[in-house]
């Protein structure tokens, strides 16, 4: 599991907030919260039999988590990449035959400064739940 | 009538920037600039706090180079604290810089020029990315992203993480350097050579068709400033500064860096957010010099270690066959300077594996503050990085002066913008678009210094580029406005 954002942009640590709340990783399971995507997490999750990226997302109306949509999605891809172009990298260079998932969650907060809004600390409850349903799920397994 | 091109937002940089380019009449580049258009005031989030928390708020000036900024933060805070560190924290200082060098270029030369450099700068703009790169050569890609990884590793196995690690601080660092972690550095050194071995075989391949770019993007005489040691030879964590100009002669030597605010100066635009700095004794505009890897191997007189020593030489003739005796004043360069750059931090990398001071038990040296005002300076990827530091009685920060490599290249991108424009720029008569590929061009000259402007401004977020076509009183004629690169993490 990859939780992606940076925690003092307050709702944009949302996802690193799921890490913490579906605790020590166990069964095979590992995690990582990382400030963003970069391209060699591509090799990083190449070893692995499914991936499960965890995100704020701005633009995002509601919580979701669905099987990735692994065409690259962005055109220009630099410093910064998006799940579904590390896992196409991944496939591509690093030979990774896995599953990947995208928990995607909704956020309004991204200015300066720590802790999460009301909402988001809300919702990043019921992630939790939805990933911890993933994590107990044949899909992963 | 005339009018002006914006190119907006810049894109495979780091940062807001766009340029506009205004033509005359007949349709003739009359004068192009480079905006930097963020602005973050770094400097002010900083006073008040106490001096030892600078490094770890310095580094998250970036998310690309933070290792400079804790490097030149942590150096001014030893100035405070009156002390010299012990020789385990400079080796592991230097360690981690040259792995923050290496993955740096790496991402510039591989996943950011690449796409232009192998698909061509004519190639569809939807194809000009390491998706691209991915279709052309795979293995080629997997070895750039892999050389980013060691970089990457290194700094994480010594520093604690891949970004913003804040193992270092004022009078050392905090950790130790273990058998382990060199047994790992050192399994990965043969393949990183022979990686960057490939890469430049390839650039220097790729040369002959980039002939005309090589010679319109960018090529012209300045001054070039870089930090040298004893020797002469390549330095970047402790060592003096030097400064030649475009002919190779030597200007000053022997700067001491701690004391840059004596020969540099800043100058504003009201265009920019960005400062434009200048050597001071020969003022503004005409005091403009160029930092980072060209101005580095322009100003060295050797590499130190055995390959790079080998690039060096030959690199050095490239300049030897015009005016500018030894010395490389192409932009297009800088990229063939940054990949022998890397081969000489794998070189040194490999080195400090065995330097029995590496493994040394004290990293820290004690002291109270000492002094009310310190300097700390380091090659950063980009160019030579000043913090300036000012602490009331009590170890707060009273004011902060951050002197950017990216702003001291800013005056020099105007130039290469303008350059490249009147070059290749031939807007269409019936008022359409430019061609592509055209817009790439500026966007690639650019792209040769590595801008970061996150740095360079002290900002953080998104990192477009526009470019804005402008007729006669300022009227705005046409703005391109290309897809930002750069999500919200």
């Amino acid at each position: 599991m990859i939780a992606t954002g940076n925690r003092l942009r307050r709702d944009d640590g949302v996802a690193q907030s799921v890490l913490e709340r579906l605790g020590p990783a166990s069964g095979g399971v590992e995690t990582r919260a990382l400030l963003q995507l970069t391209p060699e997490v591509a090799e990083d999750i190449a070893p692995y039999d499914a991936v499960i990226f965890i995100d704020a997302d701005a633009g995002a109306t509601e919580l979701g988590l669905a099987q990735l949509d692994e065409l690259p999605s962005s055109a220009v891809l630099t410093h910064v990449s998006r799940p579904a172009d590390i896992v196409a990298l991944s496939r591509a260079l690093f030979g990774f035959t896995g599953r990947a998932f995208l928990c995607r969650i909704p956020v309004d907060d991204l200015s300066l400064g720590e802790g999460l809004s009301r909402r988001a600390s809300a919702i990043a409850a019921q992630a939790t739940e939805m990933v911890r349903a993933l994590l107990s799920s044949p899909d992963t397994n | 009538m005339s009018r002006q091109i914006v190119i907006q937002p810049v894109t495979r940089i780091e940062g807001h920037a766009k340029i506009s380019i205004q033509l005359d009449d007949s349709g003739q580049v009359q004068s192009a600039n480079f905006h930097v258009t963020e602005f973050r005031g770094f400097e002010k989030l900083c006073e008040g706090r106490p001096f030892q928390e600078m490094p770890g708020l310095m580094s998250r000036v970036c998310g690309i180079c933070p290792v400079s900024h804790v490097l030149a933060s942590s150096k001014a805070g030893d100035m405070l604290l009156g002390v010299e560190i012990p020789p385990a924290a400079e080796k592991q200082r230097r360690l981690v810089n040259y792995a923050q060098i290496l993955q740096s270029h790496a991402l510039s030369f591989f996943h950011l020029s690449s796409p232009d450099l192998l698909l061509g700068m004519d190639a569809p703009a939807a194809k000009r990315n390491i998706f691209g790169l991915l279709e052309k050569d795979t293995d080629f890609l997997r070895k750039g992203i892999r050389l980013r990884q060691f970089g990457q590793r290194v700094i994480e196995l010594v520093g604690g993480k891949r970004i913003h690690p804040s193992w270092s601080g004022p009078g050392g660092v905090h950790l130790r350097f273990s058998v382990e972690q060199r047994d790992e550095i050192l399994a990965w050194i043969p393949e990183a050579v022979d990686s960057i071995s490939m890469a430049l075989d390839r650039l220097k391949g790729l040369l002959d068709s980039f002939h005309v770019e090589v010679e319109h993007m960018g090529n012209f005489p300045s001054l070039f400033l870089a930090t040298v040691n004893g020797q002469g030879s390549l330095e970047y964590y402790e060592g003096l500064i030097r400064i030649v100009d475009g002919k190779g002669n030597t200007i000053a030597d022997g700067l001491d860096p701690r004391r840059f605010f004596t020969f540099l100066g800043e100058a504003s635009e009201d265009y920019s957010f960005v400062k434009f700095p200048f050597y001071l004794p020969f003022g503004y505009p005409q005091g403009h010099y160029r930092v980072g890897p060209l101005a580095r191997l322009n100003v060295a007189k050797f590499a130190g270690t055995a390959r790079a020593d080998r690039e060096l030489r030959e690199f050095k003739h490239r300049g030897a066959d015009q005016e500018c005796e030894g010395v490389v004043c192409e932009s297009f360069h800088f990229h063939l300077a940054r990949l022998i750059e890397m081969l000489h931090c794998v070189e040194r990398i490999e080195e400090l594996m065995t330097d029995p001071d590496l493994f040394g038990e004290n990293t820290q040296a004690k002291a109270s503050l000492n002094r009310r005002e310190g300097i700390g300076s380091c090659e950063a990827p980009r160019g030579t990085l000043f913090h300036h530091y000012w602490v009331d009685k009590d170890g707060l920060m009273t004011k902060a002066d951050l002197l950017i490599a990216t702003a001291q290249n800013n005056q020099a991108m105007n130039l290469a913008v303008e350059q490249t424009a009147r070059h290749f720029l031939r807007p269409a008569a019936n008022g359409a678009p430019p061609d592509e590929g055209m817009l790439n061009r500026l966007e690639a000259a650019i792209r040769c210094y590595d801008p970061c402007l996150s740095c360079s401004t002290h900002a953080l977020g998104q990192m477009p580029l526009i470019v804005e076509l402008t007729g006669p009183g300022g009227i705005l004629l046409r703005r391109i406005t290309r897809e930002s690169c750069f999500e919200h993490s």
